[in-house]
C-alpha cells in the first residue's frame, strides 16, 4: 500500500524576521550561559542558600521534562497501542522530545556547581536519592531517544552520502554502514520504544517526588504523597496537546494545512486524561483538606486557582466541545491551555510553592537566568526548524489526500 | 616580685580549695529532708537514687571571709592559651555578696566542715565520661556570669581575663586599710517615698542617719539583693511594682509598721531624727556626744529605754556625781544637800526651790555659780 | 517475517530484563555507610546558659581555615540586630532573641548543622555525597559532590549552604561535627572553647537522659520539650530551651524522618526493580498483541 502522506525535509530559506529575533535571544542567553561558566553561578542568578534552585530547574527542566512528554505518549500511541495513523506525528514528537531532552540535560549541566561532574551519578550510585533516579532515566532515556532518531538520520543519508573532498573515497563504505545501521535498528527498535515509554512513565513521576523530600518547606497545596502520580498524569495529559500546538505551530510557519483529523482524534483523547488529572488533583485537595489554603489570598492561593481552573478545568471543557474539536485554532487554544497549565504547575511546584523556613529575600529570577532560559527555548526552536528542514520529519500529502475513514472512525467517542 | 606573689597564691589556693569532707553528724540533726539528696520516695542501698546535685536545697554553711585568701587565681584551667588566668579578687566579692545571697551566691554546695572547692566536683576537663555536671570551665564561666552578664550587659571576655600575652602590670587589687574593697558607695542623705495612702503619703527616709546614726550595715537593709540593682546598664528592671507587705518589711525590724504609721508617714516632709521630739528624752545637754549603742545596748535595735537616770547611771549621790558636769558649780549651803532635796523628779530636770525658799525660783535664782 | 520478529522481541526483552535485575543490586554496595550506631555522639545546647560571646564562631571558623577574624572583634554584638544564618562561610552563628516578660537576660540560640539520625541530604543527594558516619556526623565528601543542591533543598533545617561565588569546584559547605578533629579523639572546635559550656559533648543518649533531667530539676527554667529528641526522627545536636522553641525561630517539623515518605514511594516504584520491568513487560505485551491483531486485519483484508 502506498503511503499517501509522508515525511519529507522541508527545504525552505532558514532566516525569517522571527528567527532573527531568536537567534538574537539565543546569543545572549549563551553570553549569559559564558559569564555563569567563567564567574560562577552566583554572579548570574539570584540563587542563594534560601532558594537553591531557580527557574533553570524549575523551568528548563522540570517543566522541559513535562513539555517533552509528546515523545512517548506519541510513542504509546503509535508504536505500543499500534494506531498507524498517528505515526506521522511520532516523529515531529520524537524530535521536539529529543530536542528537549538535550536541552534539560544542558539546563541541568549549567545549573551544577560542577557541571564538569556530571558523569558522577553513572558510576556514583545512591539507590535512595530521587534526582538519581531522575537523573539515569532522563541520561539513558537521552540515549533511547537518539537511537530512535537514528532511523531518520539514515534514511536521509541511505543512498545520498555524499562527502566533501577527500573524504569522498568513503562515500561507499557509509552508505553501507548505515545501511547496516539502519536494518540493525529496524529489527531492534521496538525495544528503545518499550523501554522509551517505560523510562518516561519513571522519570516523570519521579519528578514529582523530587519535591516531596522538601517537605513542609513546600506549601500544602503542593506537598502531597501522590505528587508523582500527580507529574505522571500531567505528563500524559500534556503530551498529545503539545503535539497539537506543535503541530499547528508547524503548519502555519511553513504554509502548510494542518492535519486537522488526525489532530481531531488527538483532541478527543484528550478530554478523559485532563479528567482524570483534575479528579486525582481536586480528590487529593479534598482529603488533606488543603482547600482552606484558597481562602487565603497570596501569591500561592492565586497561583493554584490559575493552575486549576485555566490549565485544567477550562481546556476540559474545551476538548469536550466537537467544535473545537473540529477547529485547528480551537485545539491549538485549548492545547495551550493545557501546556500553560502543566507549565504553570511545574513553576509552582518547584518555585512558587518553595518556602524555606529562613527566608530574606524572596526569590525572583534574574535577568541572566531569564535570558539562559529564554535562550535556550530559542535555541530549540531554530533546531527544531533546521532539524525540519533537513531531515524527514514533517508529513507532506504527497498524493491528493484521501481520507482514511477506517481508522479515523475507530478513534471516534 | 610579682611573680613571687603568684606563686605563693598558687601554693595557698589549692590548700584551700581542696578539702572535700563528708556530711558530718547524724542526717537528721540537720535541716535535710530525704527528697534534698534522694530522687525517689524510698531509696535503698542498691538504689540510692541520689540526686545528681542537689544544689538548691542542700544545706549550706557560710564562713568567715577572712578564713580564705583574698585573691585566687583561677588556674586550674590548661586546655585554652587565648587567655591568661583570672586573678580572682575573692574578698572583694565575698564582701559585696554579703548584700546578695551571702557566700552560697557562688558556694552552692557548702556543707559543714571545709569549704569545698570547685574543681573537688567539676571536672576539669571537658572530655570526660560524667557529663551531668558542667566541666571546671563551665562551672566557673556560669557561676561569674550570672552577674557580671547581668550588670554590665557585656560578655567581653578581657572584663575579667587578659588576653595572654598582654597582660598588664600587675594592679593591686586589695588595699589593705580599708574598711573595704569595693569602692566607697555614694548614698543619699534623705529619700523621699511616695505612698499611695491618702493620709501620710510621705515617708522621708534619711539613709545617712541610718548609717551615721543607727550604726545599721548596708546588709542590714540590703540583703538578697542582685548586684544590678546598683550595676545595671539598663536600670528599668528595678521600677517593679512591689507590695506593700514587702515595702514595710524592711523597717519592720526596727519600726512598728503594724499601727504606728505616722512615725514614718506623714504629709509633709518630715526633719532628720530628734530624740527628744521622737521619745521625749533631750540628748542635746549631757548624751550628744555619746554613740547610741551606749544607752540602747540591746542587741535587736533601738528599744525604747526608761528616761530615769538610775537606768544607765545607777542612783545619783553626793558622791558619785559631780555637778559642775552639769554647768552649774553648786554653792557651799547647796553642795551638801542630798540630791532628792532639789530634785523631786527621777529624771534629775529642774530643782525644786519652793521647798525651802518662799522667794526663790530656778532658773530666775540659782543655787551656785555657773561654770565657764 | 512476522515470526522472526516475535522471537527476536521475547529474546531481547529477557536479555534486557536480566540486564536490569544485575544492575539493581549494585545501589545498596555504593551507597554510604549509614549506620546509626548506638554509641553516637550528640550535642546538647543548653540555650539558657549560653551568653552568646560567639567564641564558637571564631572556633569553628579557625578550625575549619575559614579566614576567621581577630578574637576580640567577635564581641561585637551588633551582628544580634539581625538574624543570620550559617552559609558557605560561617558554619555556625549565634543569633540572639531580645528578653521577653520577667526574663533577664536575652536568649542566645547556637545555630548549625543538626546532625539527623535519619538525614534529608544523605538520602537526596544524587551522588551519595553525605553520609551518616558511625560518631554521628553527618558529613560531606568533596570528591562526589556535583554541585546540584538537591541537599539544600531537602534539608528540613536550611542548613547546607553553597559557593555561589565560585566557578570551579564550588563546595557545599555545612557544619561537619568537626569530623577531622573528633577522628583524633578531640572534641569539636566550638565544644572545646565554649566557656560556659552551653555545649556538652556527650552520647546522644546520655544527652538526652541529661536534658530530661534539667528539665525535672529546674521545671521553672526550661519548657519541658527537647528539640531534636524526635523531630524529623531524631537529630544527634539537642537543645533545651526557657522558651517555646517556635519562638526562637525553630522549624516546625513533625517526628516523621524528613526523607520517610519520599524513599518510601522511591522504594514502592523501585522495589527490586520490579515494576518497571512489570511495565516494560506489560508494554511489550499490549505492542505485541496490537501489533499481531493488526497484521491479521492486514490479511483478512488481503484474503479478502
Amino acid at each position: 500500500m502506498s503511503e499517501f502522506i509522508k515525511p519529507t525535509p522541508m527545504p525552505r530559506k532558514y532566516f525569517t524576521p522571527t528567527v532573527i529575533f531568536l537567534s538574537v535571544i539565543a546569543l545572549v542567553g549563551i553570553i549569559f550561559v559564558f559569564a555563569r561558566l567563567i564567574f560562577g553561578i552566583g554572579t548570574v542568578t539570584n540563587l542563594s542558600n534560601q532558594y537553591p534552585w531557580g527557574i533553570w530547574i524549575g523551568i528548563d527542566v522540570a517543566a522541559g521534562v513535562a513539555l517533552a512528554a509528546g515523545g512517548f505518549t506519541t510513542a504509546a500511541l503509535g508504536h505500543i497501542m499500534h494506531k498507524e495513523e498517528y505515526h506521522l506525528i511520532t516523529r515531529p514528537a520524537l524530535l521536539t522530545a529529543m530536542l528537549g531532552y538535550t536541552f534539560v540535560a544542558m539546563s541541568v549541566a549549567i545549573d551544577l556547581g560542577r557541571y564538569y561532574y556530571i558523569w558522577h551519578p553513572l558510576i556514583m550510585w545512591n539507590g535512595t536519592s530521587v534526582l538519581f533516579e531522575v537523573g539515569i532515566c532522563v541520561m539513558i532515556y537521552l540515549t533511547v531517544l537518539y537511537i530512535e532518531f537514528l532511523p531518520i538520520v539514515t534514511e536521509r543519508f541511505i543512498g545520498r552520502v555524499n562527502l566533501p573532498g577527500l573524504l569522498k573515497k568513503y562515500n561507499n563504505s557509509v552508505d553501507k554502514f548505515l545501511r547496516a545501521l539502519d536494518r540493525g535498528l529496524d529489527k531492534t527498535m521496538f525495544i528503545f520504544i518499550i523501554a522509551g515509554v517505560v523510562l518516561s512513565c519513571l522519570h516523570q513521576s519521579s519528578l514529582g517526588t523530587l519535591m516531596v523530600i522538601a517537605g513542609p518547606k513546600m506549601h500544602p497545596l503542593w506537598q502531597t504523597p501522590i505528587l508523582p502520580l500527580l507529574f505522571l498524569l500531567s505528563a500524559i495529559s500534556v503530551g498529545l496537546p503539545m503535539v497539537i500546538f506543535e503541530s499547528v505551530l508547524t503548519s502555519r510557519s511553513f504554509d502548510l494545512k494542518p492535519e486537522t483529523p488526525i489532530l481531531a482524534g488527538l483532541g478527543r483523547m484528550i478530554a478523559p486524561i485532563l479528567f482524570i488529572y483534575l479528579s486525582f488533583k481536586i480528590g487529593d485537595m479534598v482529603i488533606r483538606q488543603t482547600f482552606v489554603y484558597l481562602t487565603e489570598f497570596n501569591t500561592a492561593s492565586v497561583m493554584f486557582v490559575i493552575e486549576l481552573v485555566l490549565g485544567i478545568i477550562v481546556p476540559l471543557r474545551l476538548f469536550m466541545s466537537p467544535q473545537i474539536q473540529r477547529s485547528p485554532l480551537g485545539l491549538s487554544i485549548a492545547s495551550f491551555l493545557v501546556i500553560f497549565g502543566v507549565f504553570l504547575n511545574r513553576l509552582n511546584n518547584f518555585i512558587v510553592a518553595y518556602t524555606p523556613p529562613y527566608q530574606f529575600t524572596p526569590y525572583f529570577p534574574s535577568v541572566g537566568e531569564i535570558f539562559v532560559t529564554a535562550g535556550f527555548i530559542a535555541i530549540e526552536v531554530l533546531l527544531f526548524r533546521a532539524f525540519v528542514m533537513i531531515f524527514p520529519i514533517v508529513s507532506v500529502p504527497q498524493i491528493p489526500a484521501v481520507h482514511k475513514t477506517k481508522f479515523s472512525i475507530r478513534g471516534a467517542k | 616580685m610579682m611573680n613571687y606573689k603568684i606563686f605563693i597564691w598558687m601554693l595557698i589556693v589549692p590548700f584551700v580549695i581542696n578539702g572535700q569532707n563528708k556530711i558530718s553528724g547524724n542526717h537528721s540533726t540537720q535541716n535535710l529532708t530525704c527528697s534534698t539528696c534522694h530522687s525517689c520516695d524510698i531509696p535503698t542501698k542498691e538504689n540510692p537514687c541520689i540526686k545528681v546535685c542537689p544544689r538548691e536545697s542542700m544545706i549550706r554553711i557560710d564562713q568567715p571571709v577572712t578564713d580564705a585568701p583574698k585573691i585566687f587565681v583561677i588556674n586550674k584551667i590548661r586546655e585554652t592559651d587565648i587567655y591568661s588566668p583570672v586573678k580572682f579578687s575573692h574578698l572583694a566579692h565575698a564582701e559585696m555578696s554579703g548584700l546578695a545571697g551571702g557566700c552560697r551566691t557562688c558556694h552552692h554546695y557548702n556543707p559543714p566542715g571545709n569549704v569545698i572547692g570547685c574543681s573537688d566536683c567539676h571536672e576539669s576537663s571537658r572530655k570526660r565520661t560524667d557529663i551531668s555536671k558542667p566541666d571546671l570551665k563551665g562551672a566557673y564561666h556560669q557561676q561569674c556570669m550570672n552577674c557580671h552578664r547581668a550588670w554590665s550587659g557585656s560578655t567581653d571576655c578581657t572584663v575579667c581575663h587578659e588576653l595572654k600575652g598582654k597582660e598588664k602590670s600587675q594592679t593591686s587589687v586589695v588595699s589593705n586599710n580599708k574598711k573595704r574593697i569595693h569602692p566607697e558607695i555614694k548614698t543619699p542623705d534623705k529619700i523621699s517615698f511616695a505612698a499611695k495612702t491618702k493620709q501620710g503619703k510621705l515617708v522621708t527616709f534619711y539613709h545617712n542617719e541610718h548609717i551615721n546614726l543607727f550604726s545599721l550595715e548596708c546588709s542590714d537593709c540590703h540583703s538578697n539583693e542582685s548586684c544590678i540593682k546598683c550595676h545595671s546598664t539598663n536600670k528599668t528592671a528595678s521600677t517593679k511594682t512591689i507590695s506593700e507587705k514587702i515595702k514595710h518589711k524592711k523597717c519592720s525590724s526596727c519600726h512598728n509598721t503594724e499601727s504606728n504609721c505616722s512615725s514614718c508617714h506623714s504629709n509633709s516632709e518630715a526633719g532628720g531624727f530628734n530624740h527628744k521630739s521622737v521619745t521625749g528624752f533631750d540628748l542635746s545637754k549631757f548624751h550628744s556626744k555619746l554613740d547610741c549603742a551606749r544607752c540602747h545596748t540591746s542587741k535587736s535595735g533601738f528599744k525604747g529605754l526608761n528616761n530615769e537616770c538610775k537606768t544607765c547611771h545607777g542612783t545619783w549621790t553626793l558622791e558619785n556625781f559631780k555637778h559642775k558636769s552639769t554647768g552649774l558649780v553648786l554653792d557651799e549651803t547647796h553642795s551638801e544637800l542630798d540630791c532628792e532635796n532639789c530634785h523631786k523628779e527621777l529624771s534629775y530636770s529642774k530643782p525644786v526651790c519652793e521647798d525651802c525658799h518662799d522667794d526663790k525660783s530656778y532658773p530666775n535664782n540659782l543655787p551656785g555659780k555657773r561654770a565657764k | 517475517m512476522a515470526n522472526q520478529s516475535r522471537r527476536n522481541f521475547l529474546k531481547t526483552s529477557a536479555l534486557i530484563g536480566a540486564g536490569l535485575t544485575g544492575v539493581s543490586s549494585k545501589p545498596a554496595k555504593a551507597a554510604p555507610n549509614n549506620i546509626l550506631d548506638e554509641n553516637r555522639m550528640g550535642v546538647l545546647v543548653d540555650t539558657t546558659v549560653c551568653i552568646g560571646c560567639r567564641k564558637c564562631e571564631w572556633a569553628c571558623k579557625t578550625a575549619h581555615n575559614l579566614s576567621a577574624q581577630s578574637i576580640e572583634s567577635y564581641n561585637d554584638r551588633s551582628v544580634f540586630k539581625n538574624m543570620r544564618r550559617p552559609d558557605d562561610k560561617t558554619l555556625t552563628v549565634v543569633n540572639e532573641y531580645a528578653a521577653k516578660g520577667d526574663d533577664q537576660f536575652p536568649v542566645d540560640v547556637k545555630v548549625q548543622c543538626m546532625h539527623c539520625d535519619k538525614p534529608a541530604c544523605v538520602s537526596a543527594c544524587i551522588v551519595g555525597a553525605f553520609s551518616k558516619e558511625k560518631n554521628g556526623s553527618v558529613i560531606w565528601n568533596g570528591d562526589r559532590c556535583i554541585g546540584c543542591r538537591y541537599c539544600m533543598v531537602a534539608c528540613p533545617f536550611q542548613v547546607p549552604a553553597f559557593e555561589y561565588g565560585k566557578a570551579i569546584q564550588p563546595e557545599v559547605r555545612k557544619c561537619d561535627f568537626c569530623f577531622d578533629r573528633t577522628k583524633d579523639g578531640k572534641l569539636p572546635a566550638c565544644v572545646e572553647i565554649c566557656p560556659m559550656e552551653v555545649l556538652t559533648y556527650g552520647r546522644r543518649e546520655e544527652l538526652i537522659d541529661l536534658a530530661h533531667q534539667k528539665i525535672s530539676l529546674y521545671p521553672d527554667r526550661y519548657v519541658n520539650n527537647v528539640y531534636g529528641e524526635h523531630e524529623v526522627g531524631g537529630t544527634s545536636w539537642l537543645y533545651l530551651a526557657g522558651r517555646d522553641f517556635h519562638e526562637l525561630q525553630f522549624p516546625k517539623l513533625g517526628t516523621n524522618p524528613a526523607p520517610g515518605v519520599s524513599e518510601a514511594i522511591q522504594h514502592g516504584i523501585f522495589a527490586y526493580f520490579v515494576p518497571p520491568i512489570a511495565l516494560y513487560a506489560l508494554f511489550g505485551g499490549v505492542m505485541w498483541l496490537n501489533k499481531n491483531r493488526k497484521q491479521d486485519e492486514h490479511k483478512e483484508a488481503n484474503h479478502e
